[in-house]
């Protein structure tokens, strides 16, 4: 079971293979107790606001449970969405910035395909699988341009995806929501008209909002892994995320097309992406508000980094994050800023970037009856 | 006086005893040799005397104290300084800026660069180091970055120098001049450990010389005591035949052709000037040179790293306008490159992943864009029995070969891709006697095959060995052509350095 669960998950015959794992998990507990000590310093009860926490999270039975699981998996998949984003990016060792612009192309484009004319006569069964092929081909034209401008005029995609970033927040909240894609005044409405009935997304759990989002990218996250792993297009862009960065020539010499490579790699990553902002318009909101509450991609690039870049870890901490946020409301009866799940979220990427360290220790302790401690086997699956 | 002494040294990597049980013991102003073949061990220890391994047990003594090296800081404050294969510098920067590099004289809290020239220059006169202070490193050959890389660890008081196959990068005058540099440390007091693989070399200049074989010490020659065959004997543990065999060539029709190539260099100036030449089916065309005399620029143009700004290459009579990797490749093209990290592996990728780098695409290891991962591990069974890569196993990660196991796996790949023209750039680079008596024979084959070949090699030994025609290229031009049976080493060098010029058959 041990062997089949490792083959799975980190590939063959890793020695150290449950370190990828043990690393973000002890950056996480390590992060909790950060949390509990910033809790104390400030006078509270560090143990009564996690019990309130985590019992609003989703994660455990408790009152209203099924509610607040509802909740989670709502935001989960939003957060998973933005997560692949950077992972997929970062795979091909790019580094990606850019999710937030692609969760919001994507919202924006749910929303029109939704509420338009010809489409939103259609029948369900048609619209909807339309409306998510149109929002994944504006996400990933929104990203490939990144791509592009990185294979072909060299500008880094660090650069280009923050302002790709501001190009569409500025297109969309300064133009299309208050100009051509406005509600009309008489229906009293602020931002775009609501979607018609056959956009939105079926729920999968009466009475709560639930939605078949999380079915959604779960699948989406599958193919992920199956194109990284199984397909001569993923293998490719495998061997771009180990060279790229470092000026390495290998896949270039192998006669890999790094250049196209580069535009559908960021294609795909700004596809995903939008995924998020679609689902945050089809099953929450139902049109695109004049003010977005964005943070949806850049939170993204904390769960990839929690995730280790792998689709099975970008999918936990997803979840993970989501069931912060979901019980992020209910602390605040503790007295203490809704805010602090982000304190966690971003005091367990910060434990990540000190993954050596981790390892380090790790290593030191598993070796602790031996006089030396070998370093250099902790390298892992990087 | 002892300067380094090791004491059952063991160092156990996951599956592989990388040093078992070592014990060396080195005298001061001694210049000691370590040899033997590739996975023995050798950088492994010297790894571990320099402080970037931990070994997992045995004791090191440094000047007769015993002492725990955790770091290379460590090592540096034990006064053990390392010349890595690759170097550390910084191209940007001045031979003086490189050299103070993290210990910068200062007046105040202000470089002082008047005050580290000085310096710099001191120290060069003091060990006779020639090297012009000023000078960008980008702008400098090989052979003296070397140099700068010795000074910059002798200025930190280095009185145990290590080198890791120092010789591999430099062409033989530099390596003469790296030898006269070694002696004068020697003289200075210094204690010199270096790795090699070039056993002649080794018997020319060492005092004493340890053989490493699969982890354990083998044995410990004396100067004077050995010869290079029974030195061999002694690396592999079989008689190497260290000459190459002659075939003669069956010469068909032209497979590569090049008229008038002319190359920009990366530094922007003309480093290949109207070259023209042709590779016919069945033989090795050799290009001899010293390096940076236009080889880079040829290769980058023949795989389609770099434009050409003139001429024309024709690949089986048909001229490629624009090459690229990917097009030249589909043509049948297979390219041994000499930077094996840059250009010919992808590190953290286990054996089995590299070596489908470039044929991933084809049946079978995948049909429809889907990898076929049976076929994969059967096909790197085969190729890593057949080119004796160790370990066997089809998961190591490449960044945990040994060097010459590394450039293995490259020849493993390239050689087993379908091709019908060769470029290999040093393809023994870093190898051991064995594997490169190996690698002739399979060049001999390929080219009885039908193959065209273009080998590129500071090695003067293996261009004469193995070419059918011999290239001279100086100052990016072909200063002429000849044949292995109508010129000697010597006369090659000549032409090498500009010194003799050979009027070519005109195309
Ligand atoms: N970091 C590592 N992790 C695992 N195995 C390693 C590591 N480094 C080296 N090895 C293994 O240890 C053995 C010795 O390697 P080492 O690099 O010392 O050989 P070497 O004698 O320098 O060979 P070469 O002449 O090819 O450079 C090899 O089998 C190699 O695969
Ligand atoms: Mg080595």
């Amino acid at each position: 079971m041990k062997d089949v669960l490792k083959r799975i998950v980190f590939g063959k015959r890793e020695k150290y293979w449950w370190m990828n794992a043990l690393v973000p998990l002890i950056s996480i507990l390590l992060a909790f107790i950060v949390g509990a000590i910033f809790i104390k310093i400030t006078g509270r009860s560090p143990v009564v606001a996690y019990k309130l926490l985590f019992g609003a999270s989703g994660l455990f039975p408790g009152p209203y449970w099924k509610s607040h699981f509802a909740e989670m998996l709502l935001s989960s998949s939003m957060y998973i969405a933005t997560g692949l984003g950077f992972a997929i990016a970062a795979k091909g060792g790019l580094f990606n910035i850019g999710a937030e612009g692609h969760f919001i192309v994507g919202g924006i484009a749910a929303a029109y395909l939704g509420y338009a004319k010809p489409f939103a006569g259609l029948p369900k069964f048609i619209h909807l699988p339309l409306i998510i092929v149109g929002v994944m081909l504006a996400g990933g034209i929104w990203g490939a341009i990144a791509g592009y401008l990185k294979a072909k005029r060299g500008i880094h995609e660090v650069i280009t995806t923050i302002m790709l970033n501001w190009i569409a927040l500025y297109l969309i909240e300064a133009w299309l929501v208050i100009g051509p894609m406005e509600a009309a005044v008489e229906t009293g409405i602020s931002g775009t008209p609501y979607i018609s009935l056959s956009a939105k997304l079926p729920k999968i759990l009466p009475p709560t909002r639930l939605n078949i989002s999380i079915i959604i990218i779960l699948a989406v996250t599958f193919l992920i892994w199956y194109l990284f792993y199984k397909t001569t297009f993923g293998y490719e862009i495998r061997t771009m995320g180990h060279t790229l960065m470092f000026g390495m020539e290998a896949p270039k010499a192998a006669g890999i097309n790094v250049e196209r490579r580069t535009i559908q790699t960021m294609f795909i990553a700004g596809a995903v992406a939008a995924l998020g902002g679609a689902f945050m318009v089809l099953g929450v909101l139902f049109q695109y508000p004049p003010i977005f509450e964005g943070g949806y991609g850049f939170d993204g690039i904390a769960v990839a980094l929690i995730g280790q870049n792998e689709p099975l870890g970008v999918i936990l901490a997803g979840i993970l994050i989501g069931a912060l946020r979901t019980g992020a409301t209910t602390v605040q009866l503790a007295h203490i800023p809704k805010t602090f799940p982000s304190i966690i979220e971003g005091f367990t990427v910060g434990f990540i970037a000190l993954q050596m360290l981790i390892r380090y220790w790790i290593m030191k302790l598993i070796q602790g009856r031996k006089k030396s401690v070998q370093t250099e086997m902790g390298g892992g699956a990087k | 006086m002892k300067a380094l002494e090791v004491k059952g040294i063991v160092k156990q990597f996951p599956g592989v005893l990388a040093n078992d049980n070592i014990n060396l013991s080195i005298n001061k102003g001694e210049i000691y040799a370590i040899v033997g073949e590739n996975g023995a061990g050798k950088s492994t220890l010297m790894k571990i005397i320099y402080g970037l391994y931990t070994p997992t047990s045995g004791e090191i003594f440094v000047f007769d104290k015993k002492v725990d090296i955790k770091t290379p800081y460590d090592a540096i404050g034990l006064k053990i300084g390392m010349v890595h294969q690759e170097f550390m510098l910084i191209p940007r920067f001045t031979v003086t800026q490189n050299i103070v590099l993290g210990d910068e004289p200062s007046k105040g809290i202000v470089f002082d660069y008047k005050k580290a020239l000085n310096e710099v220059e001191e120290l060069s006169e003091k060990f006779g180091l020639k090297v012009d202070p000023a000078e960008k490193v980008a702008n400098l050959p090989v052979g003296i970055q070397q140099r700068v890389e010795i000074l910059k660890i002798l200025r930190r008081g280095a009185e145990i120098l290590i080198f890791d196959e120092p010789t591999a990068v430099l062409t033989p005058e530099e390596t003469e001049d790296l030898f006269k540099t070694l002696m004068k440390l020697k003289k200075n007091g210094k204690t010199i450990i270096f790795i090699s693989h070039k056993l002649k070399e080794v018997i020319a200049i060492a005092d004493r010389i340890a053989v490493l074989r699969r982890g354990k010490l083998q044995g410990i020659v004396e100067r004077g005591k050995t010869s290079e065959v029974e030195l061999a004997r002694m690396v592999v543990g079989r008689d190497v035949v260290l000459k190459i065999p002659k075939a003669e060539a069956k010469v068909g029709g032209t497979v590569v052709s090049i008229r008038d190539l002319t190359v920009k260099s990366k530094r922007g100036i003309i480093g290949l000037k109207e070259v023209s030449f042709d590779v016919c089916a069945g033989e090795i065309v050799g290009i001899a040179g010293v390096e940076g005399n236009g080889q880079a620029e040829l290769v980058n143009a023949l795989i389609g790293f770099t434009r050409p700004i003139k001429g024309t290459i024709a690949f089986d009579g048909e001229e490629i306008r624009v090459i690229t990797p990917f097009n030249i490749r589909k043509k049948g093209m297979a390219y041994i490159p000499k930077d094996r990290k840059m250009r010919g592996l992808v590190l953290p990728f286990r054996s089995r992943e590299n070596i489908i780098m470039g044929q991933h695409t084809l049946y079978p290891f995948s049909k429809n864009g889907v990898l076929n991962n049976i076929e994969i591990d059967k096909f790197t069974t085969k190729k890593l029995e057949e080119f004796d890569v160790r370990p066997r196993d089809i998961h190591t990660r490449a960044r945990n070969l040994s060097g010459g196991n590394q450039q293995k796996l490259i020849l493993a790949k390239e050689m087993s891709m379908e091709h019908k023209f060769l470029l290999a750039s040093q393809p023994t680079r870093g190898l051991d006697i064995g594997a490169m008596e190996f690698v002739y024979h399979k060049l001999i084959e390929e080219k009885e095959r039908g193959m065209a070949i273009l080998l590129i090699s500071l090695e003067l030994s293996e261009i004469m060995g193995l070419s059918d025609r011999i290239l001279v290229l100086y100052n990016g031009e072909i200063v002429g052509e000849t044949t292995p049976d109508k010129t000697t080493e010597e006369e090659l060098g000549l032409m090498m350095l500009g010194l003799k010029k050979q009027k070519r058959v005109a195309q």
